[in-house]
C-alpha cells in the first residue's frame, strides 16, 4: 500500500482535461448540465450514484471510492454532437414557418480521475471533467433568424475535485472533497438597428462577449455517503454544493457596413470602438443524486437514482459594460429546480459487461425563456454500454442517444421569439482503467 | 305548440352556435373606423404603401378577409412644384446635413369607383364629432372635409352624399367594427403647442355625446366592436425629442456653463410667467416644458438659446388662442399644459372605457401600451424598438404617426385583446417581413430647415395644415428671425391652407 502511495501521479490526467476543455460542449442533461463523465455510467444510464467502484466515483459519488484498495486511474474520451437541432418559426417573429438550424457541431471532451488509497479505510481521489458546458451555434449566422438574440452561445467548465473517503464502517463510506470550477462564457450575436433613411432594421455591428478560462473560477465542495448492507446492494447519496462564478472578460464591436454610408458613418460615430471590459455572474446549481445498486441473479447489476438540481438558483442573466460602452443585458431566466430518473441495466460475462439504460430529465428552463440562446425541453435518453474489466486494466464504451422533445414556444417569450425547437443527440465516450 | 325532439335539439345547436366564442373565421365582414392612425397614415401623408401596412389591413389579413377595400391613393414622385401633400421622410443633405423632408407626394385616388363603401373608414383629422356630423365631405374644404371626401365620397352627386363614417359603416353590415377614435381630441393642442378647451381640447361632455351616438348607431345584434383608446400624446417623439436645455450639435451631449446645464429660454405664460434678464428676452425653461419638434429649426438659428451660450437670447414661442379665431401656434408646453393634456386624455379615455364596456365591446388599452413601450420599449427577436425620433422604428418621420412597424405592432395589440377577451384564435401578424423591409420610395429632395433635430418649419406647417383638427381657424406660424415677445404678434405670420414656404 504505501509502495502505491509513491506511484507518480499520472499528471496526463490533468493535462488531457485542460486541453479537452477547449471544445465546448451541447447541454445533454438538464439546463447545461453534462453527466456522461464515465463509460460504464453511461452504458447504465447514469444510475450509477449507488454503484460506484471505480475512479469515475469521484463525479458521481465521491463516497464510491471508499472500498477501492488499489492506485486507480481512469482516463475517459467523450465525444458528443448534436445529430438535428433547429427551430421552426412562428408568428409573430421569425415569422411562420421560418426555419433556422443549428450546427450540428462535434464536441470531444476528456475526463481524469484518480485513486490513491491512504489507508485501509482512507482514500483520496482527484477528478477533472466539465459538469457544465453550452454550445449553441445557429447556421448561417449572418443571416439567421436568431443572429439578434444569439449566434453562439457557448458554457465551457472544467473542475479540478480533490476529495477524501472514510469507511466508518465496513458497510459505510462517506466522503467529501473540494470542487475549483473554471469556467469561460461566450455569447456572439448580431446587433440591429433602424436605419432612419428606410425605416427598416439591418445589422449594423457583431457583438463577441468573452472570458476566458482559466482566469475565471469559484470554489464548491462536494459530499457523498454509501452504505453496502449486504453484499447485493448499495444505497448511495451525493451532494454538490453551488458554485458562483463571476466573469470578468472582454467585449468587442465590429461595425457590419450597411451600404449606406452616411448611415454607416452614423453608426461608426457611436459604436464602442476596441475591447471593452465586461462582467456577469453565473450561479451554478447545487445537486443531489440518490441511488442504488442492487446485484441480481444470474450476473445482472441494477442502478436506479433520482437526481434533483437546484437549477432555481439561476434566476437572472445580467450582462454588464462597466466602462458603459453599451447597455447592459438584464435577462430574467426563472429557472425552476428539476429532477431526472435513470435506470440501468448491467450483465456480466465473466470479465466482460453489457449495459443498457434509460432516464428522463426534466427541463428546469421555463418557457418564457426558451429560445435562441439556450433551447432546453424534456428529454429521454436510451444508454448502451460494453466492458471488459480485470483486475489492475478495464475499458468500457457507452453510447447515449439523447431525444428531446419537441418544444413549442407560441405565447409570452423574453425576446419575443416564437418556434417550434427540436433536437437530438448523440454521446460516445469511452474509458481507459488502469491499477496499480 | 308541438314541441318534438327534433326541435329541441335544433334550439339547442342554434343557442350553441350563438353562444360558442368566435373564432377567427367568424367574422366575415370587419369595418374600421376612426383618424389617420385608422387610415394608415405615416410621414403625414397617406399613399397605398402606407395603406397597406395601416392596422386595420394588417388585421383584415390576420382574419383571412380578403376583400378588405381602402380608399387607396397614388404615390407620386416628387415635383416642382409639388402637386399633393408631401411625404416626409429621413433625407441627406451634403455634406453632413441629415434632416426630415419629403421623399414623396399624394396622388389621385385608386380606388375611387368603388361601388360600395371602403371597409377601411378612417379619415385623417377626424374627431369623435366627425363620424356624426360629417356628412359632406368637400375636396376643397377644411382638411377633414377634404379627407371626407377621398374616404367616404359624401359629396354632392354621390350615392353616399349625405351619409356620414357610421352610416356607411352600417351598410356594409360588418360583423366586427373596430373603433379608434379621439386621438384629435387632444391631439391638436399638442401639435400646434395651444392648450385651450373647446378649441384644441375637446371638452368631455361633447366627447361624451358624440362618442356615445357612435356607439348607438353601431350597435347591433351579432356585431363585436373592438375600441381602442387614446394614447399619451405628451410622450411621443414629436413632444419628447428635444431637452429643454441646450445641447451640443456635434455631440448631441448636454452644454455645461459653470457646472451647470443650460435650460433654454421661453415666452412664459400666465402659470409660469416670465420677467426676462438682459440681454436675453426670454426666461429659463421650467422643468417639465416639453419642446416640440418645430423648434428644431429655430434653435439652429439661435433662438432660445441664451446669449451667454452663444444664442440670440430670443425666446421660443409659446401658442395662444387670439380669440375669435386666430391660433398662434407654438413650440412649447409648460407643465401646466402638460397636465392639462394629460388629465383630458385621462378623462377622455374614462369615457372610452366606459361607453366600450357598455356596449360589451374588447377595448385596446393602447396608452398603457404606449407606457410600457415609453419605460421599456418594445422587443422582438433580440431587437428593440423605441419611441425615439426617426431612429426608434415605432414612429413615422412626422413625430407622431406611428411607421408600418408601428402599425403592425397596433394590429397585433388588437388581435391580442380580441383573442384574450373573445376566445378568438387570430393568428398575430408575421411581423419579420415589415422589420426588414425599406419603407421609402426612392429618391427625393429635402427641406432645408430641420436643424439638429431634422424637424423643418416647413415641415409642421405641413403637418398641421394636413394631419391636426380642422379647427376652421386661421393659424399663424413663428417665423425664423423675428420671434421677439415685444412685437405683439410674437413674430409669427398667418399661413393659410397650400401657403408653401
Amino acid at each position: 500500500m504505501r509502495q502505491r502511495l509513491r506511484a507518480p501521479f499520472p499528471r496526463v490526467v490533468l493535462t488531457l482535461a485542460i486541453v479537452g476543455f477547449l471544445s465546448s460542449t451541447p447541454a445533454f442533461s438538464s439546463g447545461f448540465q453534462v453527466m456522461t463523465h464515465g463509460a460504464r455510467a453511461t452504458g447504465m444510464g447514469l444510475a450509477y450514484a449507488g454503484i460506484g467502484g471505480d475512479p469515475t466515483a469521484i463525479f458521481y459519488n465521491p463516497a464510491g471510492i471508499g472500498w477501492m484498495t488499489h492506485f486507480e486511474s481512469y482516463v475517459g474520451l467523450n465525444f458528443l454532437t448534436r445529430t438535428d437541432g433547429g427551430v421552426v418559426g412562428a408568428n409573430p417573429y421569425p415569422g411562420a414557418g421560418a426555419s433556422t438550424n443549428l450546427d450540428n457541431q462535434w464536441f470531444f471532451f476528456p475526463d481524469g480521475y484518480a485513486v490513491i488509497p491512504l489507508t485501509n479505510e482512507l482514500n483520496f481521489g482527484i477528478g477533472g471533467f466539465a459538469q457544465y458546458g453550452l454550445g449553441l451555434r445557429w447556421e448561417n449566422p449572418e443571416t439567421a433568424s436568431t443572429r439578434f438574440v444569439s449566434q453562439n452561445a457557448v458554457i465551457r467548465s472544467l473542475d479540478v475535485n480533490p476529495v477524501f473517503s472514510y469507511r466508518l464502517f465496513p458497510q459505510l463510506s462517506v466522503a467529501v472533497g473540494a470542487d475549483y470550477r473554471f469556467s469561460k462564457v461566450q455569447l456572439e450575436r448580431n446587433q440591429g438597428a433602424v436605419n432612419p433613411f428606410t425605416g427598416a432594421f439591418v445589422d449594423v455591428a457583431h457583438v463577441k462577449l468573452n472570458s476566458e478560462l482559466l482566469s475565471n473560477g469559484g470554489w464548491g465542495w462536494n459530499a457523498g455517503i454509501m452504505f453496502k448492507p449486504f453484499e447485493a446492494l448499495s444505497i448511495g447519496a451525493a451532494y454538490r454544493s453551488s458554485i458562483t462564478i463571476d466573469y470578468e472578460g472582454t467585449a468587442n464591436f465590429i461595425q457590419r457596413l450597411t451600404g449606406n454610408p452616411v448611415f454607416d458613418g452614423i453608426v461608426a460615430g457611436q459604436l464602442p470602438q476596441g475591447e471593452h471590459p465586461v462582467t456577469t455572474s453565473i450561479k451554478f446549481p447545487s445537486s443531489i443524486n440518490i441511488g442504488a445498486g442492487i446485484q441480481l441473479p444470474a450476473g445482472f447489476l441494477l442502478g436506479l437514482e433520482a437526481d434533483w438540481t437546484e437549477w432555481s438558483t439561476f434566476q437572472e442573466l445580467n450582462i454588464v459594460f462597466p466602462d458603459g460602452a453599451a447597455p447592459g443585458l438584464d435577462r430574467i431566466t426563472i429557472w425552476q429546480d428539476s429532477w431526472a430518473y435513470r435506470a440501468g441495466l448491467e450483465k456480466s460475462f465473466g470479465q466482460f459487461a453489457i449495459r443498457v439504460g434509460y432516464y428522463y430529465d426534466n427541463t428546469p428552463q421555463p418557457d418564457v425563456d426558451v429560445g435562441p440562446l439556450l433551447a432546453d425541453s424534456d428529454r429521454n435518453v436510451y444508454t448502451a454500454g460494453f466492458g471488459y474489466n480485470a483486475e489492475r486494466f478495464g475499458w468500457d464504451l457507452g453510447a447515449a442517444l439523447i431525444k428531446f422533445k419537441q418544444r413549442s414556444i407560441l405565447t409570452a417569450q423574453t425576446d419575443n421569439f416564437f418556434g417550434t425547437y427540436t433536437e437530438t443527440g448523440l454521446v460516445l465516450t469511452g474509458g481507459l482503467r488502469l491499477a496499480f | 305548440m308541438k314541441i318534438t325532439l327534433r326541435s329541441i335539439v335544433s334550439g339547442a345547436a342554434l343557442a350553441l352556435v350563438f353562444a360558442a366564442p368566435a373564432v377567427a373565421q367568424d367574422f366575415d365582414k370587419y369595418v374600421a373606423l376612426g383618424d389617420s392612425l385608422t387610415a394608415g397614415v405615416e410621414g403625414n401623408c397617406v399613399v397605398e404603401r402606407n395603406q397597406r401596412a395601416s392596422y386595420p389591413a394588417v388585421l383584415a389579413q390576420q382574419l383571412g378577409i380578403e376583400d378588405f377595400q381602402q380608399p387607396l391613393v397614388q404615390e407620386l414622385a416628387l415635383s416642382d412644384p409639388l402637386v399633393g401633400n408631401p411625404c416626409l421622410g429621413t433625407v441627406f443633405i451634403p455634406p453632413s446635413t441629415v434632416t426630415v423632408g419629403a421623399i414623396s407626394q399624394m396622388g389621385a385616388p385608386l380606388n375611387l369607383s368603388l361601388p360600395r363603401p371602403y371597409d377601411n373608414l378612417g379619415i385623417a383629422g377626424a374627431r369623435v364629432r366627425d363620424l356624426i356630423d360629417l356628412i359632406h365631405g368637400n375636396p376643397n374644404g377644411t382638411t377633414v372635409e377634404a379627407n371626407a371626401a377621398l374616404v367616404l365620397r359624401n359629396v354632392p352627386g354621390s350615392p353616399f352624399d349625405g351619409t356620414n363614417a357610421v352610416t356607411q359603416a352600417n351598410i356594409l353590415q360588418p360583423d366586427l367594427v373596430s373603433l379608434w377614435i379621439g386621438n384629435n381630441d387632444v391631439l391638436g393642442a399638442a401639435l400646434a403647442g395651444v392648450v385651450v378647451d373647446g378649441v384644441t381640447l375637446t371638452p368631455v361632455p361633447a366627447f361624451t355625446e358624440k362618442y356615445d351616438a357612435v356607439n348607438a348607431a353601431l350597435g347591433g345584434a351579432g356585431r363585436t366592436l373592438v375600441g381602442a383608446n387614446i394614447p399619451d400624446v405628451t410622450a411621443i417623439p414629436f413632444t419628447t425629442t428635444i431637452p429643454g436645455i441646450l445641447i451640443n450639435p456635434a455631440t448631441r451631449q448636454p452644454v455645461i456653463i459653470d457646472g451647470h446645464t443650460v435650460p433654454l429660454l421661453g415666452e412664459g405664460n400666465d402659470a409660469f410667467p416670465c420677467t426676462p434678464v438682459a440681454p436675453d428676452q426670454g426666461c429659463p425653461l421650467p422643468a417639465g416644458t416639453l419642446v416640440t419638434l418645430p423648434a428644431s429649426a429655430l434653435l439652429a438659428q439661435g433662438i432660445g438659446v441664451p446669449t451667454a451660450a452663444g444664442g440670440t437670447g430670443q425666446p421660443l414661442p409659446d401658442g395662444r388662442f387670439v380669440p375669435p379665431v386666430m391660433l398662434v401656434s407654438g413650440v412649447t408646453l409648460y407643465p401646466n399644459e402638460v397636465a392639462a393634456i394629460v388629465a383630458r386624455t385621462n378623462e377622455l379615455n374614462a369615457v372610452i372605457a366606459a361607453e366600450i364596456a357598455g356596449a360589451g365591446g374588447v377595448l385596446v388599452d393602447i396608452h398603457a401600451i404606449f407606457e410600457d413601450i415609453s419605460a421599456n420599449g418594445y422587443h422582438i427577436g433580440g431587437l428593440t424598438l423605441t419611441r425615439s425620433f426617426l431612429t426608434g422604428g415605432i414612429f413615422s418621420a412626422d413625430g407622431f404617426h406611428p411607421s408600418s412597424i408601428g402599425y403592425t405592432m397596433i394590429a397585433d395589440e388588437f388581435i391580442k385583446a380580441m383573442n384574450s377577451s373573445l376566445g378568438t384564435d387570430i393568428p398575430r401578424p408575421d411581423f419579420s417581413h415589415v422589420l426588414f423591409t425599406p419603407n421609402v420610395p426612392a429618391g427625393g429632395a429635402a427641406l432645408t430647415d430641420g436643424g439638429i433635430w431634422g424637424y423643418g418649419m416647413s415641415t409642421w406647417k405641413s403637418l398641421l395644415e394636413t394631419a391636426a383638427p380642422a379647427w376652421g381657424l386661421a393659424i399663424q406660424y413663428p417665423e425664423a428671425g423675428r420671434a421677439t415677445p415685444q412685437d405683439g404678434g410674437r413674430g409669427t405670420r398667418t399661413v393659410t391652407r397650400g401657403d408653401g414656404d
